[in-house]
């Protein structure tokens, strides 16, 4: 048989890949607080006990705080910087740009590291808005890649035939590239959300007295007892994300598609 | 010609070192159909965006209705633009894409806006359209559409950027025609730019030929036909056969001189425009002013002897290229297919009837 080596190593890939994953709700559903084979019996259990951990409730409103804001701030820089992008030619603009979406390879240790230091030299003091203000470097780069696709299929006559037509550049930016560019927006902001939400290092270094989200978990796991408990709040972190990402990228094909244009890009 | 809805007066434009436009000085009459017509590059499309207010102008002037249009931008000019990708919103349905321009227009209320578009739609043949979603038009459609959407705001003149380049042949011919008696109907300024010269003669009264950001020729379509300026037009117009030719005598008003292929020959000064220096001397003349006689066929014209080198046949025309004894290269000709009338094979010997009064001489 033809390729069918090649067939059984990208089973064999995947399986590596996701099977962890998959141990993730198996043990969250397990009635056993060691994570082993074999399995005990079906509970519920470690999902109602989240609701009783107070500390895990504010981590969470932390989390989102965070996540939202950071979403909102690295999609209105996006906005701006994929629009000067698609429109302007200024001396310098590859080299910008590249700056711009250098975070995207940096690791993010390095990135945690000397934010850290250099907001303690500024002398400082770590909170929620340090956290964002990391998050938002390391979001830039996705919704500026997201909404360049976007602003590149917009076809640059259809803001000068609304000009034409009497609107005034603000406008017209309303009127017409608001809305053609939406679903790209929509998207920039489901991912930076969602990477923002599940950001570890980055909240891990930065973060003051309250941790976020995932700082949380990580500091449960010391205690082997909490574990199941652990293992029900990440499934329920695994099936948001894939929600959430799977809209995103709903939103940009649509958003492709409205204007037009084809696909040329994305992470799905 | 009555007070000219546009003024240019020697309209420049740069982009950084590169010189776009050098020097436009033009009148555009009111009702015109006026077209801007050149190669890829030549600054037609500059030109019509420094008129609709997209770009400015280094130096000179732009003045619409007899206002200087220096600093007013594209939305206060009473210019709209139909353009080559048609632009037409796709979030938006084929009644607001029409109506939308009419936004701003407090002076209208709902109804009033509505049977605008209704009239702008029904103008355009797409009566029943209105609610449907822009993005699912065909071609054709968009640009009805685009059409409707710039002329609902009666501009003084209507800028139209290569608006046929994007439909296949039929329908673009279609399309000339309609565009023509939608002119006719409105009689608002139209302003086209076109790299097609058929198209810029189909639909003209009057056609600037532009390269290299100069206007070359403005002439009315037959004129520019029949008596281009130089060989560059002359190339760029339609086909036009090149014969070497040296002048002997000039007298008065008859310039007498020899062609290669055709012999010596008397023509008027109105035949050879005006001295450029580019390569040398010689005539132009069109495919259908040559004529091959058939056996028995007379003539009252000079005649010339050739050979045919080739055929094409194109269904109700056949062009053949002939050459004339004493000619280096053959000269094309083009004859109906009349019926009854055998297409030449290649070989044939055949004599040529042609007419002085058709030669242009460039020097």
């Amino acid at each position: 048989m033809k390729g069918g080596w090649l067939k059984i190593y990208a089973i064999g890939y995947l399986l590596f890949l996701y099977a962890p994953i998959i141990l993730l709700p198996i043990f969250a559903f397990n009635d056993a607080t060691i994570i082993a084979f074999p399995l005990k019996g079906f509970t519920t259990q470690w999902f109602s006990e989240l609701a009783t951990i107070p500390a895990l409730h504010s981590a969470v409103l932390n989390s989102l705080l965070i996540a939202v804001t950071t979403a909102v701030v690295s999609t209105v820089l996006g906005v701006c910087a994929a629009r000067a992008a698609a429109r302007y030619q200024f001396p310098g603009k590859k080299g910008i740009m590249g700056a711009i979406m250098l975070p995207l390879v940096l690791p993010e240790i390095i990135v945690a590291v000397s934010l850290l230091v250099v907001l303690l030299q500024l002398g400082l003091s770590l909170g929620a808005w340090t956290v964002i203000l990391g998050h938002v470097l390391i979001c830039t780069p996705f919704s500026i890649a997201i909404l360049n696709s976007a602003f590149q299929n917009l076809d640059m006559s259809m803001e000068e035939a609304s000009y034409d037509l009497g609107e005034t550049p603000w406008s017209t930016f309303r009127l017409i590239t608001l809305p053609l560019v939406m679903p790209g927006i929509i998207s920039s902001l489901l991912i930076g959300f969602t990477i923002s939400l599940d950001e570890f290092i980055i909240a891990f270094f930065l973060t003051g007295a309250e941790p976020t989200l995932p700082v949380y978990l990580w500091s449960q796991l010391r205690f082997p007892q909490k574990i199941p408990v652990v293992m029900a709040l990440g499934t329920i972190l695994v099936l948001l994300s894939i929600i959430l990402l799977t809209m995103a990228e709903y939103f940009r094909r649509r958003g492709i598609a409205r204007a037009g244009g084809k696909d040329t890009g994305g992470f799905l | 010609m009555t007070q000219p809805i546009i003024e240019l007066r020697d309209v420049q434009k740069h982009y950084g070192e590169y010189h776009a436009l050098r020097g436009i000085t033009a009148d555009i009459g009111q009702g015109e159909f006026f077209s801007l017509l050149g190669p890829s590059g030549c600054g037609k499309t500059t030109l019509l965006r420094t008129i609709a207010g997209f770009e400015g102008v280094t130096s000179g002037a732009v003045l619409i209705d007899g206002k200087d249009m220096a600093g007013v931008p594209a939305n206060l000019r009473p210019t709209n633009m139909v353009f080559q990708s048609y632009a037409i919103f796709p979030h938006l349905t084929v009644a607001e894409n029409v109506g939308y321009g009419l936004r701003r227009r407090t002076d209208l209320n709902r109804q009033a806006k509505e049977v605008l578009v209704g009239e702008a739609l029904e103008m355009v043949g797409l009566d029943g359209f209105g609610k449907r979603a822009a993005h699912a038009l065909s071609g054709g459609q968009r640009q009805r559409v685009a059409l409707a959407r710039a002329l609902i705001l009666k501009p003084k003149v209507l800028l139209l950027d290569e608006p046929l380049s994007a439909l296949d042949k039929k329908m673009r011919d279609q399309m000339q025609v309609e565009l023509i008696k939608l002119q006719r109907h409105v009689g608002i300024t139209f302003i086209l730019v076109t790299h097609d010269q058929e198209e810029a003669l189909v639909m003209s009264d009057r056609i600037a030929v532009m390269f290299d950001g100069e206007i070359a020729q403005m002439d009315d379509p037959e004129v520019l036909y029949r008596r281009p300026n130089s060989r560059r037009v002359a190339d760029f117009i339609g086909v036009m056969n090149f014969l070497p030719a040296s002048v002997l005598s000039e007298s008065g008003d008859r310039i007498e001189i020899e062609v290669n292929g055709l012999g010596r020959v008397e023509i008027g000064t109105d035949q050879a425009p005006l001295a450029g220096a580019n390569g040398g001397t010689s005539v132009g003349f069109r495919p259908e002013t040559l004529t091959i006689l058939y056996e028995g066929q007379t003539s009252n014209d000079h005649i010339a002897q050739g050979v045919v080198e080739e055929v094409v046949y194109y269904g109700d025309m056949t062009y053949y290229d002939v050459r004339l004894d004493g000619a280096e290269t053959p000269v094309r000709i083009s004859m109906r297919n009349l019926f009854g009338r055998p297409v030449l094979e290649i070989g044939t010997r055949a004599r040529i009837a042609w007419n002085p009064g058709a030669l242009v001489l460039f020097r």
